[in-house]
């Protein structure tokens, strides 16, 4: 291959040949790939609007959180919405695929979310072109950032609802039954999610007043208690009129998350009325339980702790979380 | 450099770089092959080579052209990027330990990054252009820093000290970079946590043309001042009485090596070992001179981050380990027997 008087050519030389070799075969991807890009992009969004000749409406061009232009099909029949589950499934919509970590999905949507395939919460861009979604509906912007969201977009067109709305399931719903034409859908479920709340408060200040109650999360030896506005916590405080314990109300302005991490010495100046507890370490034993600090917590001695399955719905938001929250409150605190 | 006694290097045949660097470019190919192939969803060889003669599927062509070809591609390139920063450290320090990562410039870069990521919101688009910008500049102020450090007037850059300052500066960068990466929420603390482990998450053609043409200019310009690394692996004295102007050319390579690596780090993030391991696996195989050492650290770089990545996303499907992690798996051992072989 190589004759002897090449041989000689000093080793720059062919370092330099080398160099060019490389750089030609990485130049001639890279001009490849832009038509293929193109190529495969147009008929990405042609599928859609195949579809869209059979529905009765027209797509529609909006603008999501993050100011890109999205154009959502007529009748989308394959959505996925990773962690927006609740929100779909209280439209009533069955997504493609649904949320998932290493060690588990939401359970307490597993009734209906039965046969639907899992997906690492991540988006592995290879695992959601294998669902072929027509419609791509994104929670937050930090979960789509650093060119994540160009990669979905070229799978389905993609909303990114953003942090602004998704943190409040009222107006994530409203937003979500806009774009997929269930606005009606969305609007009777926040009413008759209001109504119930509405209805269980009337039943619960009957019983208990306006008593104090705290949740507390247990996982992997830590407490973490819920902020005021969100998750059960909105349940809780914002629609059954309970009172948020002084160590929700204490936590500076902004140093507040979803699920805020506490110590068992601080927990033991916790004034709460009731203990709402959920335990994701029930199997590992959950010994915390037994120290001495524990126990001599105010709710604890008078044994208003009530204990809540990891797999329950205190630790999401939604209509059908908040919804099956409430029963949870109800059953326990009406006698 | 001696102590290598018993390399294939010293063993080899009339020939042997070309050879080798030919042979290491056909393992580059057999690997890209294989990573095309590899990933959540099956795509057989022929399917392969049906979409790449341009007539698979949409979604086939959107898998392999816009998911797979810029991965494998931008492995290439950064695995090249830091071997070849990693030998310039090495030969510049004469410190067989000394790599971006060791000498703290990768953790400077990726602070900048962590930096920019916490104070300015996620939705703003220019990001993917200004990370390497950011990550250069960096890498460029802890290079700087430690360099500034390590100089004595009397002695000029100590190996030693040079190292172990970058490892001082890396440890209270880490720990600076944990301090705001607590302050962050949780769904940019994941990004940053996958980031710091080395992922190679930019898997876009975009990211491919941020860094080409850093890796396109300095590591032709680090082969072409082969002869000066050559001179200053001597060390000072002999280099500056064989009558290279040892300072300048120095903060000169310092600066490509610097250079390449803040580049790789803001597309792939802290992936250590490829620029400790790459230049040792070289040097063994094709001897001390930076005119057929460096090509063989680019290839030989590229190559192990490929295999590296692509491991990564295949071992634990369908969720994916970060290269970065692959490569400390794979290189810890190897290292350390490198290390036994040269004691005895």
């Amino acid at each position: 291959m190589v004759s002897s008087k090449t041989m000689k050519i000093s080793g720059r030389k062919w370092v330099g040949a080398g160099c060019m070799a490389m750089i030609l075969f990485l130049s001639a991807c890279g001009s490849n790939n832009t038509a293929d890009t193109a190529n495969s992009g147009s008929a990405a969004t042609t599928a859609p609007s195949a579809a869209a000749t059979t529905a009765p409406s027209e797509p529609k061009t909006v603008t999501d959180s993050m100011g890109h232009k999205v154009t959502v099909p007529a009748n989308p029949q394959r959505v996925l919405g990773s962690y927006l589950e609740d929100q779909l499934v209280t439209l009533g919509v069955t997504p493609v695929a649904q949320w998932s970590v290493a060690n588990g999905i939401q359970d307490y949507l597993s009734a209906e979310l039965k046969d639907v395939p899992t997906i690492s919460y991540d988006l592995p861009l290879e695992a959601v072109t294998s669902f072929a979604p027509d419609f791509i509906i994104v929670g937050s912007e930090s979960s789509v950032q650093n060119g994540l969201y160009d990669q979905l977009n070229k799978v389905a067109p993609t909303y990114v609802l953003g942090n602004e709305i998704n943190k409040n399931w009222r107006k994530g719903l409203t937003t979500i039954g806009e774009l997929l034409g269930k606005s009606a859908e969305a609007e009777q479920a926040i009413k008759n999610y209001d109504q119930k709340a509405a209805e269980a408060k009337g039943k619960l200040t009957g019983a208990v007043g306006s008593q104090s109650a705290a949740v507390l999360w247990l996982v992997q030896k830590n407490f973490f208690l819920v902020d005021e506005t969100q998750a059960s916590g909105s349940v809780l405080y914002t629609d059954l009129g309970m009172t948020p314990p002084n160590l929700v109300t204490e936590i500076p302005a902004d140093q507040k998350a979803a699920w805020n991490p506490v110590s068992l010495e601080k927990l033991s100046e916790l004034t709460a009325d009731h203990i709402f507890l959920v335990n994701s370490d029930k199997a590992e034993g959950s010994e915390i339980l037994n120290s001495a600090i524990w126990k001599g917590i105010p709710a604890v001695k008078a044994g208003h702790v009530y204990e809540l399955s990891s797999t329950g719905s205190w630790l999401y938001s939604g209509a059908n979380a908040n919804g099956k929250t409430i029963d949870d409150v109800l059953k326990l605190l009406v006698k | 450099m001696s102590k290598y006694s018993l390399t294939p290097y010293e063993k080899r045949q009339p020939h042997w770089g070309v050879t080798l660097l030919s042979v290491l470019g056909l393992l580059i190919v057999v690997i890209v092959v294989v990573s095309m192939n590899t990933g959540y969803m099956r795509l057989s060889p022929s399917e392969v080579l049906h979409t790449l003669s341009g007539q698979g599927t949409p979604q086939q062509k959107l898998i392999l052209f816009d998911f797979r070809l810029p991965r494998i591609v931008i492995s290439l390139l950064v695995g090249a990027g830091f071997a070849v920063s990693g030998c310039i450290l090495q030969s510049l320090s004469r410190n067989p330990l000394a790599e971006p990562a060791t000498l703290g410039i990768s953790a400077g870069a990726g602070f900048a990054v962590i930096l920019f990521i916490s104070f300015v919101p996620a939705s703003s688009a220019a990001s993917i252009f200004m990370l390497p910008l950011l990550a250069l500049a960096g890498a460029g102020l802890t290079a700087a820093l430690i360099y500034v450090l390590a100089f004595r007037r009397e002695e000029g850059l100590s190996p030693t000290r040079l190292v172990l300052i970058g490892i001082a500066v890396a440890a209270g960068i880490n720990a600076f970079q944990l301090v705001l990466a607590l302050r962050l929420d949780p769904e940019n603390y994941q990004f940053v946590a996958i980031w710091m482990a080395g992922k190679i998450w930019g898997g876009d053609w975009r990211f491919v043309q941020a860094l080409l043409p850093w890796i396109l200019i300095l590591v032709p310009f680090s082969i072409y001042k082969a002869r000066v690394l050559n001179v200053l692996n001597l060390g000072d004295q002999t280099s500056t009485g064989l009558g290279a102007p040892v300072e300048r050319e120095r903060l000169l390579l310092l600066a490509t090596a610097v250079a390449l690596a803040g580049a790789c780090v803001s597309v792939s993030g802290g992936i250590g070992f490829v620029g400790l391991i790459g230049p040792h696996l070289a040097r063994r195989l094709v001897g001390p001179r930076h005119q057929i050492l460096l090509p063989a650290c680019a290839l030989i770089g590229g190559l192990l981050l490929l295999t590296a990545d692509t491991l990564g996303r295949w071992i634990l499907q369908p969720s994916e380990i970060p290269a970065g992690v692959v490569v400390a798996i794979i290189g810890a051992p190897y290292f350390l027997y490198l290390l036994a072989k040269s004691r005895a």
